[in-house]
């Protein structure tokens, strides 16, 4: 069975990445951020949201673990941070209801929400650079680049949060993580 | 989804396994996860638990009948009237944190003078998967996790829903056939009415909110929120039979929610609102306006503190 796990960065919806990927049948199970990858066989990995990239321990070990990862949130930021991309304060908070324009149709995480999709977001720091490889993959009024993906290196990130109930969609972006998970 | 079919008596033949012929205390709420675990306790041990309900005086209109109904058919249930306690405790306390902990350690107290009288060996909880994540993540300390077991010297905690969320454990109830209105009852929160008002915690917001609260979600039944309330947010001016009043401010609220993690404010119709406005400021002469929350969660919770 494929196995994907949640390292958890404190974030209040951390649990719920569990449910969602629960609720799709995958193995799963949450690991604390300090746990090394060398202890971890999974197919895959979530970094999850959470209030301080300060408090996300070992996380960034799992960007070179050779398995696939997506960032949510501060996990997301932490994958820009962690690789030359740049995170920055934005202009405009993004909280509850945005409207995410899809970029890139062929995207395996996101193409298959295009054009566009509601979401449920809480940040206040969003990704204004991107680093090297990645491409951006949505956007919204309320922050620029609301999602990346470097399909080479199969890391992936979304600004906003797919595991709460009221994204409209947040399911097709588990599902979409685990067919990547499942052909590498 | 939790498969209820199977849930149920796995459940059951768990808690039986770790009590065995021992004695077990549970605090019952009133809300649907610690309603759930009792009724699963009761179903496998029987009198051997003793089901303990704290009446604070922070509760809903009506609130502590319905407990004593909903679980009448438990012959081992204790009602505590400990409301002039509580409010004592509360005094000239205004800082929220401060006002939840003070909450927090005299219901401590309660139960725990009721649980060495039942001479409990265990402690059943109410303790739902989010909970867990939520203490050990350090975002709040939670009322069904926090305290207990530091006081009581238990053999053993059992925790029969501890995998499962919300929505879960409301399938769980219906399952069960608990009292509809405990399956489907909205949630409310460990200290109560203490936190629908802000501030100090006195008799006069206590009723203010109390009236309000059952108004509200009377009125918006249809609406069918998640979760619908009143809180006292302070003091404003209005006129009232020609005379200048300074009164309450009450703030309305209603939210839709699967699992209150995310929450979205709902519309309602202005008629509605004009109603419940109505209701509020004529059943309560010192309430001078009534306003209605619009705001999501997040960058708002849904309770007030």
């Amino acid at each position: 069975m494929t196995k994907i796990v949640v390292v958890d960065n404190h974030g209040q919806f951390t649990h719920l990445e569990r449910r969602a990927l629960r609720d799709l049948g995958v193995e799963t199970e949450l690991i604390d951020n300090d746990t090394p990858p060398e202890d971890i066989d999974a197919d895959g990995v979530v970094l999850s949201g959470g209030p301080d990239m300060d408090r996300t321990g070992k996380s960034a070990d799992y960007l070179t673990a050779d398995v696939p990862v997506l960032g949510i949130c501060l996990g997301m930021q932490l994958i820009a941070d962690e690789l030359g991309g740049r995170v920055d304060s934005g202009d405009y908070g993004g909280y509850a209801d945005v409207t995410v324009e899809l970029t890139d149709e062929d995207d395996p995480l996101t193409g298959s929400l295009h054009p566009e999709t509601r979401v449920w977001a809480s940040h206040a720091d969003e990704v204004v650079e991107l680093p090297d490889g990645f491409e951006r993959t949505a956007t919204s009024d309320v922050c620029g680049i609301e999602a990346i993906s470097d399909t080479d290196r199969d890391l992936y990130g979304v600004q906003w949060h797919p595991e709460v109930a009221h994204t409209a969609e947040g399911d097709v972006i588990f599902e979409n993580f685990r067919d990547i998970c499942e052909a590498n | 989804m939790v498969d209820t079919e199977t849930f149920v008596p796995e459940a059951t033949a768990e808690i039986e396994d770790e009590i065995g012929d021992a004695n077990a205390v549970i605090a019952l709420s009133g809300g649907v996860d610690s309603s759930v675990a009792a009724a699963l306790a009761y179903e496998s041990i029987g009198d051997q638990l003793t089901p303990v309900y704290v009446d604070t005086g922070l509760m809903r209109k009506g609130e502590t009948d319905q407990i004593r109904e909903t679980f009448d058919y438990m012959d081992s249930l204790r009602i505590v009237d400990a409301k002039d306690r509580f409010l004592e405790a509360l005094e000239g306390v205004v800082d929220p944190e401060k006002k939840r902990e003070i909450i927090g350690e005299q219901f401590i107290r309660e139960f725990e003078r009721e649980a060495k009288d039942a001479d409990a060996d265990y402690l059943v909880q109410g303790t739902i998967y989010p909970d867990r994540i939520e203490s050990e993540g350090g975002i709040k300390s939670h009322h069904n996790v926090g305290g207990l077991p530091d006081v009581v010297d238990f053999d053993g905690i059992v925790e029969p829903v501890r995998d499962l969320y919300k929505d879960e454990v409301r399938e769980v109830a219906r399952h069960l056939d608990l009292d509809e209105l405990v399956a489907e009852r909205m949630p409310f929160p460990g200290p109560g009415l203490a936190v629908r008002v802000i501030g100090e915690v006195t008799e006069e917001k206590l009723e203010v909110a109390r009236d309000a609260c059952h108004v509200v979600e009377e009125e918006l039944e249809e609406y069918e929120p998640w979760q619908a309330l009143a809180a006292v947010i302070g003091k404003a001016t209005g006129v009232k039979g020609d005379n200048r009043v300074h009164g309450w401010v009450v703030s309305v609220r209603s939210v839709e929610s699967r699992d209150g993690m995310t929450a979205r404010a709902q519309e309602i119709d202005w008629e509605t609102l004009q109603r419940i406005q109505s209701r509020i400021t004529g059943q309560n002469e010192n309430v001078a306006r009534v306003v209605y929350d619009v705001t999501h969660k997040p960058p708002a919770t849904i309770e007030y503190e």
